[in-house]
């Protein structure tokens, strides 16, 4: 549904978080040099911005799918919670791919992209999917009956975007900004996944209980509303 | 829709209403469409629908395609029935027309040959040339209800939901569509909504009135049609 009609749009959705990761990296060695040499930080970017990118497109993707497949509920086989799970499908699909390109592309320019422990990087890109996903429906039934809901979330996802360990770990930080960032469970999954991959870097910022409770109360509350709400979003 | 057991009383009855109330919430209080209605209709007739702008011809219509729920009450049937073939919807703009009959089919679990066969029929039905393997947003609306009409020819219910989509197209398309459905109609029954009283005449033999949270089940379609002018006089 993405892609079908123009190929210039398919052309962007795979090489948008190249050129991303790119002026990242160049903003980064103009403005601050090169700050750290343990890990190879154009892998460390590539890494982060990959697993954010799913995130924020699943949720910015799942919140319009209710009014904008409007026309499919008169098929009564199609159920509204039905359009969230093919659009985080989606994503998935496509973050899968642009993996595929990232190797690829490191492997041409031999970067350094030895994995400490792909069992753990795997887990947490399972675990954010999940994750995802439960905000998105939250996010998605949200959406269909308070107005403004989308533009909340679309300044929400910058704020989220400089405030999850994307750009760096939560080590390099003073005491008082980790405890605060910690709070955010986006950065726990930001975490688990740079931590599990670069050989220099840890877990001990990683609260795995922290990070169920989140998942565990947004799939229920996302379930639970739905639930109540699938009938008026059927017939909207 | 629950099914019941089928007894000999039940074997002639294709739609049972039990105290259903349905009704929409407006800035001024409840306008209800239906307010404890028990009416038990007839199988194997054609029903026509009667009833003024807004009495709700087509939440009835869409509570039989189950994609409405009362608000309390049941509905029950034994019979399948279409999905309600209006004005609009039934269709994703960015998917081409074809993609979406494949996607209709799937949804009513068609094989790929059944799939290859109904795509040809209704690229031969519709005529409408290139623009089968465009997008749907790229289709006027008389092409939109085309295709919803010859999608519908190619599944069998027991029972056609249309509402109002015989009244649009061209002059040979319309004539063309209603050889289709009276040939189909020996196979299968229809619900019709319809302000033309010459094609209610000649479609159904029983009629329904919707009017003023009632719903009057008449076994001559021309009682009906007298019903529902006497109805207009009075309302002036």
């Amino acid at each position: 549904m993405r892609f079908s009609v123009s190929r210039i749009g398919l052309f962007w959705t795979f090489f948008e978080p190249f050129f991303q990761v790119l002026i990242f990296v160049i903003i980064k060695i103009f403005f601050f040099g090169q700050l750290s040499n343990n890990f190879d930080f154009a892998v460390f970017l590539a890494l982060n911005f990959t697993a954010f990118n799913m995130f924020r497109n699943i949720v910015n993707k799942s919140m319009g799918a209710f009014t904008a497949n409007r026309g499919l509920f008169v098929y009564k086989q199609v159920k509204p919670i039905d359009t969230v799970i093919a659009r985080s499908m989606v994503e998935v699909f496509i973050t899968g791919i642009i993996i595929l390109i990232f190797i690829m592309i490191g492997f041409y320019f031999q970067f350094d992209m030895h994995v400490k422990n792909l069992g753990m990087v795997s887990l947490g890109f399972v675990w954010l999917i999940i994750f995802s996903f439960s905000l998105a429906l939250c996010l998605a039934v949200a959406n269909t009956f308070v107005n403004s809901v989308s533009k909340v979330v679309g300044f929400l996802m910058y704020a989220l975007m400089f405030g999850s360990a994307l750009f760096f770990t939560v080590d390099m930080l003073s005491p008082e900004l980790q405890t605060i960032i910690l709070y955010n469970p986006l950065t726990h999954f930001m975490e688990i996944i740079h931590g599990s991959y670069f050989y220099t870097l840890d877990l001990i910022h990683v609260n795995t209980v922290y990070m169920m409770l989140w998942t565990v109360s947004l799939l229920f509350l996302g379930l639970w509303f739905y639930m109540k709400l699938e009938k008026k979003i059927v017939s909207l | 829709m629950v099914l019941y057991e089928a007894g000999k009383e039940d074997s002639i009855i294709m739609i049972k209403l039990k105290n259903v109330t349905k009704y929409f919430q407006t800035n001024n209080g409840k306008k209800y469409i239906l307010k404890d209605v028990s009416i038990n209709i007839p199988s194997h007739t054609n029903i026509g629908i009667l009833g003024r702008n807004g009495a709700g011809k087509s939440t009835l219509m869409r509570m039989l395609g189950q994609i409405e729920f009362p608000n309390s009450g049941k509905i029950t049937s034994p019979n399948t029935f279409s999905w309600p073939l209006g004005l609009s919807g039934g269709f994703v703009g960015n998917m081409t027309g074809k993609a979406n009959v494949k996607f209709v089919c799937r949804l009513y679990g068609k094989n790929n040959q059944e799939i290859n066969e109904i795509i040809a029929n209704i690229r031969e039905f519709t005529e409408l040339g290139a623009y089968f393997d465009m997008p749907i947003k790229t289709y006027s609306s008389g092409m939109k209800s085309r295709l919803n009409f010859a999608l519908s020819m190619a599944f069998d219910f027991d029972y056609l939901l249309i509402d109002e989509t015989l009244s649009v197209g061209d002059t040979r398309f319309k004539k063309k569509s209603k050889e289709a459905l009276m040939k189909k109609i020996e196979t299968c029954a229809v619900l019709l909504v319809s302000h033309d009283m010459k094609i209610l005449r000649e479609l159904c033999d029983a009629g329904i009135v919707v009017n003023a949270g009632q719903m009057y089940y008449y076994g001559d379609i021309n009682d009906a049609i007298d019903e529902y002018e006497n109805i207009n006089k009075k309302a002036g």
